[in-house]
């Protein structure tokens, strides 16, 4: 299908500049094994290869919108099969990370997961593994949080109960403070943030 | 064989087994492990959805600076989302000296600062390549004789270098099953992903891929499945409740670090070396039916 639509390099310059991994998209030719590669190609609206396309012809919105953006377990295997050497994988997360900050949240729990575990890096240096999901649970509302921290309880009880839960609190790393400033600046210094 | 082990944060808490039993199995292997000072998170494989990637870049590049300066050892990762976050991430410092020079002054705004000097290793790799097979067998002292054990090596502990393994057809965890006596079946799907990081935000479509998974293991033949990721392990492990509701299926294999086998066949104790009790899946019945 997208092969009848016209090339218009608008959207593609603008993935080049400010999405990371973007410019890999130029050696793309198309060939699709990157799609038959992908465990949930199934769930996808467009498979990688077409997103591929729909960047070249300039369809912003159906990229940014695209939940397949969101899918990507990162396990690396269109990474390992394309014929080109792009890492798709790569190319997939920094479109995903583009289109959260521009607030577009086609998989709002999955993007809830993902930043909040970020923030966690953030603010701990570590992650806390029982409070995330918790976080990530309310942050859809009180109740939908209640009903999923609720339909969790069996396998949180089962992991404390076998000793696979840290009861306490996580800490924060004693070189934090540090830490944020060097991501602060990377945060600066690297793409993935500003509309072109 | 001094190395750093950074085991990052999830075998401090769901993948406690894998740490529980690594420490005595490399103990007897003569393997010396230094923690990295003050380590921080790796940020695993979802950071993307709030970080840009130079940022997930000099978070783990803190992590390589911080053991270069301290003693420059092999660092060697257990799970296989650190392993491959920090493998990368070092790969690409060391072929790109304009990426290594960013990367750098992100560093220097907390005193730091890499060379790329340092080897990223996963515990397989060190198993495999520095212990080696032999050694592993003469530590065995109750072989896991006639044990079926479907090795699943999942994604990220081979994929993308396959600096050790192949990344297509992965043999060394079955090699390990082997020196320890058990029975490495044909598993065909040893190398597909169980959904992984997003598992539990996309649970509707990600059961099934660890539905498939555990039918192939039991289909030929596997008692048990071993793994060594922590984020395999909770996904293949945790789910199969839900999964038998949802597929009307009846699974119940035991999930298993690599670790464990090897506590078991080493002769230590079940529970403060195997850590078997912190398994949801008790495996005890059919390991202790293999060393008699």
């Amino acid at each position: 299908m997208e092969t009848m639509i016209n090339y218009d390099p608008t959207f593609a310059e603008e993935v080049f500049q400010n999405v990371d991994a973007g410019e890999e998209i130029k050696m793309c030719m198309n060939c699709g094994v990157c799609a038959g590669s992908c465990p949930l190609r199934h769930e996808m609206d467009y498979p990688p290869r077409q997103i591929f396309s729909l960047i070249r012809s300039g369809k912003r919105d159906e990229v940014l919108n695209s939940k397949s953006i969101m899918l990507c377990t990162s396990c690396y295997t269109c990474v390992v099969k394309c014929p080109r050497s792009i890492p798709v994988m790569d190319v997939m997360h920094g479109l995903a990370h583009y289109a959260i900050k521009q607030g577009i949240l086609t998989r709002k729990l999955t993007a809830s997961f993902g930043g909040e575990f970020w923030n966690q890096v953030y603010r701990l240096g570590r992650v806390d593994e029982k409070d995330l999901p918790r976080r990530v649970f309310f942050s859809q509302g009180l109740v939908e949080g209640i009903k999923s921290m609720l339909g969790f309880m069996d396998i949180g009880i089962r992991l404390m109960l076998h000793r696979r839960m840290k009861l306490l609190p996580e800490k924060k790393i004693k070189g934090i403070e540090s830490m944020r400033k060097m991501l602060d600046k990377a945060e600066k210094l690297g793409k993935g943030g500003t509309v072109a | 064989m001094k190395y750093f082990l950074y085991w990052g944060c999830s075998l401090e808490g769901t993948g406690a087994n894998f740490l529980v039993s690594l420490k005595p199995v490399s103990e007897a292997l003569g393997m010396e492990f230094e923690e990295i000072e003050d380590w921080n998170c790796c940020g695993a494989s979802v950071s993307y959805a709030g970080a840009n990637d130079l940022a997930i870049k000099v978070l783990n590049a803190r992590n390589l600076a911080v053991a270069e300066a301290e003693a420059g050892y092999d660092i060697v990762a257990p799970c296989s989302s650190c392993y491959v976050q920090m493998i990368k991430v070092n790969r690409e410092i060391q072929e790109d000296p304009d990426l290594l020079k960013d990367v750098n002054s992100c560093l220097a705004e907390g005193g730091l600062k890499y060379n790329g000097s340092i080897n990223v290793r996963h515990i397989q790799d060190v198993l495999y390549n520095d212990v080696g097979v032999d050694k592993i067998k003469q530590a065995v002292v109750k072989p896991l004789s006639g044990l079926k054990v479907a090795g699943y090596v999942g994604c990220q502990s081979v994929r993308p270098y396959g600096e050790y393994d192949s990344v297509n057809k992965p043999k060394v965890q079955d090699r390990l099953l082997e020196a320890l006596g058990a029975e490495a079946v044909p598993f065909p799907s040893k190398i597909k992903c169980c959904g992984s990081g997003i598992f539990l935000p996309e649970m509707n479509y990600c059961m099934e891929l660890v539905k498939n998974i555990l039918e192939d293991a039991t289909k030929h033949g596997g008692q048990l499945i071993s793994t060594v990721c922590p984020m395999c392990a909770m996904n293949l492990e945790m789910y199969q409740e839900r999964i038998n509701k949802a597929y009307g299926t009846d699974f119940d294999v035991p999930i298993v670090y690599l670790t464990q086998l090897m506590a078991v066949a080493f002769g230590m104790d079940m529970k403060k070396d195997a850590a078997l009790n912190y398994n949801i899946i008790p495996p005890e019945g059919v390991l202790k039916a293999a060393i008699g």
